[in-house]
């Protein structure tokens, strides 16, 4: 696995297995916590089988961030946009939780590739709500229409109490992610892939990808941003989208990439932090036999007199 | 937010299966086989070539450090393509391939649970007989790798104990677990939360070596069975029909007299050429688990009955403790899902403590004397086949579990060695 999946696993597996079984009613609730502390509540009751409530928490709102009804501007909309009639959002909200959706399973599609289908979307909410805002502005570079927030920061809530910023211009839009670590040395392994990242941008056979661009300093972009969001131990990466990158079916791909980007640098981060730990074990097994090579060949009679000059004293 | 305020992440790696999810749900959120499919076909190259080795692995779109599946994806890859080897990284309950199991915990972590290690706390289960050492490097791992703010390492049969006492809403921490997995079978005594370490026995036998017998049984009647598949068909033939029988002489004679009632079709498709099959399932169905009652069937090394082996180790504990043990014996894991497993255990082990009793009555002239009847209890469960996951995800709910967890801090401290000894066995030291 490279990339992170936007569909959430666990989420798609009890969808999936709930519409196989649509006629029977099945008694289920799971508390999921997903990275960048995303929560979901999924419950299905026995004496009901025609629907279900799927609850989503969003990670704690920086000062900066913009909302509406504890949600990212546009949440509402894409949710009734994707799902329309069947589902039904619940107000207020379950408690904890930022939007609560109950789910008529007597409304879905009667085409069994279609159900799959929307289950699936189900299982990508996060994107479609945390996205909203960025899928916004994306689509009005697509369509090559000045977005009404051009020119401007917008922060957009990605981690607890962290945002990224977007900067709309007619032409392009500017994208750039603070990257934090807690750990020391994650973060060390974080610049220098990083690099890396940037590097191979540059390397033949991605040429048409979106530029990408990584400086220890906030980039001159961020000019007005609030003093917190400028500082990041790792980096600051920046992307510049031109329309051609969200052409209709790379919309979804690219919004979920960058919502997502820290998560994925995490990830990678661990993968090697794993890959060199393999590297290590097999280097020391390899000094370990050289160390057993060297070891004299007397060393064994030695043992064998040894006893032999006990034996003698008893 | 703290990550005491979320929920922890509860892994049970078991040697067949193991079982993952977040602490507080009733079920874990998956189940997968505990196996890795690897891609060797980079490793073996000669040193000098490193750059060339590089160069290939790039031109193949192939990053070596990714380039493996878990779970049920690996079984599928290595049947598909020959160029994955699977993996198993624990054998017997003790894990002994850390590079894979590092892998496997990784895509544990970030595909299938999708948490970001750093905000949850952990708790991993290990068999009761793990070395110091394993269990430190397991620690080593898990705080280096992976950043976890805390961890316990818990042992099964004491979370299986916790798994039945809230479902039969009994408050002892006292009581023998049989853990029979895939890979080893163990029946340890626990009084009072505390292991009793030097009364552990284990058994050479368990689902493998069901799943094993069943294949050669069905192999030796000849039946229609692709090669290449006949352990996974055995595996679940053994886990759709197999039952304990109360009297195998009697059994035998049932299914003789009715065979159209007892005898089970089984029928699939070869994996490779898709041609279908069908084959039948007979013997095998009581016989598998018979082996844990007479095990001089499977083999001659081992030939000691289960009920014998849950009385010797019930015998060696302390006197003090005994009835207690006798009266909660519980199950755990999947190779004690079998219809009637735990009434026959019962059984058994009944007759032999009654017997014993009977004879030191007669021996010491008591008849005269009331004499308080041992209670055998064997208590089985409805969640048996993850118990042990259960038991961590209540524990792990619970506000004393975040005190008794290793911290980050305590590791960046005194390091590995905070995870040596597991305070459950302190009790007998």
């Amino acid at each position: 696995m490279i990339l992170l999946p936007a569909p959430t696993r666990v989420l798609q597996q009890i969808l999936l297995h709930r519409i196989r079984y649509l006629d029977r009613a099945i008694e289920l609730d799971y508390q999921l916590v997903e990275f960048d502390d995303v929560r979901y509540h999924i419950q299905a009751s026995s004496s009901d089988a025609t629907s279900m409530i799927l609850s989503i928490g969003l990670p704690a709102p920086p000062p900066e961030a913009v909302l509406s009804g504890g949600l990212p501007f546009g949440a509402i909309e894409a949710v009734k946009s994707v799902f329309g009639p069947v589902v039904q959002i619940v107000d207020p909200p379950e408690h904890n939780f930022q939007l609560t959706l109950k789910l008529d399973l007597s409304k879905l599609p009667p085409d069994e590739d279609e159900r799959a289908e929307l289950m699936i979307q189900f299982a990508c909410l996060r994107a479609i709500v945390l996205g909203a805002p960025l899928r916004d502005v994306l689509k009005h570079l697509a369509a090559k229409v000045v977005s009404p927030e051009a020119d401007r920061l917008m922060p957009i809530i990605h981690r607890p109490r962290e945002s990224f910023f977007v900067i709309p211009q007619p032409d392009k839009v500017t994208v750039v992610i603070p990257i934090r670590f807690k750990d020391s040395n994650d973060s060390v392994l974080a610049t220098s892939f990083l690099q890396e990242f940037m590097e191979a941008r540059r390397a033949g056979g991605l040429s048409t990808a979106p530029s990408c661009q990584w400086s220890p300093h906030p980039p001159v972009e961020l000019k007005g941003a609030p003093a917190h969001a400028l500082d990041a131990n790792s980096g600051f990466v920046s992307f510049v989208l031109l329309p051609k990158h969200v052409e209709s079916e790379k919309l979804d791909n690219i919004v979920w990439s960058l919502c997502t980007f820290h998560a994925y640098v995490s990830y990678h981060v661990k993968c090697s932090k794993g890959f060199m730990h393999t590297r290590m074990r097999r280097r020391v097994e390899t000094l370990i036999q050289a160390l057993n090579r060297a070891k004299p060949e007397e060393e064994k009679d030695g043992k064998s007199t040894q006893g032999r000059s006990i034996l003698r004293l008893v | 937010m703290d990550a005491t305020a979320r929920p922890a992440v509860v892994i049970d790696n078991g040697t067949g299966y193991t079982k993952m999810g977040f602490a507080g749900n009733v079920e874990p959120c998956f189940i997968v086989p505990t196996v890795v499919a690897v891609n060797e076909s980079f490793l073996g190259q000669p040193k000098g070539q490193s750059k060339a080795n590089w160069a290939a692995q790039h031109s193949a779109g192939v990053m070596a450090d990714l380039d493996f599946f878990v779970g049920e994806e690996a079984l599928s890859q290595s049947q598909s393509s020959s160029t994955y080897t699977l993996s198993y990284p624990i054998r017997q309950g003790q894990v002994e391939n850390w590079d894979t199991m590092e892998r496997f915990w990784q895509q544990c972590i970030f595909n299938y649970l999708r948490c970001d290690p750093e905000d949850h706390y952990f708790l991993l289960t290990e068999s009761p007989l793990t070395s110091p050492e394993s269990r430190e490097y397991m620690g080593e791992i898990m705080f280096e790798t992976f950043n976890v703010p805390g961890l316990y390492i818990a042992v099964q049969a004491v979370l299986a104990l916790a798994a039945g006492y809230t479902a039969a809403s009994q408050c002892e921490m006292t009581g023998v677990v049989l853990d029979a997995g895939d890979g080893v079978t163990h029946v340890v005594p626990v009084a009072d939360g505390y292991v009793m370490g030097s009364c552990i026995k284990s058994i050479p036998i368990a689902g493998r070596d069901l799943t094993l017998f069943v294949q050669q049984l069905m192999r030796e009647r000849g039946e229609n069975i692709p090669s290449d598949d006949s352990f996974d068909i055995a595996r679940r033939v053994k886990e759709a029909y197999c039952y304990t029988c109360a009297d195998i002489v009697k059994e035998f004679g049932k299914h003789d007299k009715e065979p159209s009632k007892y005898i089970k079709q089984w029928s699939g498709f070869h994996t490779k050429t898709g041609s279908p099959y069908v084959c039948e399932v007979g013997y095998e169905r009581f016989l598998a688990p018979e082996i844990f009652f007479s095990p001089e069937m499977y083999s001659s090394d081992f030939t000691t009955p289960l009920p014998d082996v849950v009385d010797s180790c019930i015998q060696s504990a302390p006197i003090d403790t005994r009835r207690a043990l006798y009266k909660n014996i519980v199950l755990s894991g999947g190779s004690t899902m079998f219809k009637d497993f735990q009434r026959r255990l019962q059984r058994d082990l009944k007759k032999k403590v009654d017997a014993r009793v009977q004879a030191s009555i007669s021996r010491h002239r008591l008849e005269n004397i009331q004499v308080q009847a041992v209670d055998v209890n064997v208590v089985s469960h409805p969640i048996q086949r993850f118990a042990v996951w259960f038991g961590g995800s209540v524990l792990a709910s619970t506000q004393e579990y975040y005190k008794a967890c290793h911290t980050k801090a305590e590791y960046d401290e005194y390091g590995p060695s905070i995870c040596r000894t597991n305070p459950v066995f302190k009790g007998t030291f």
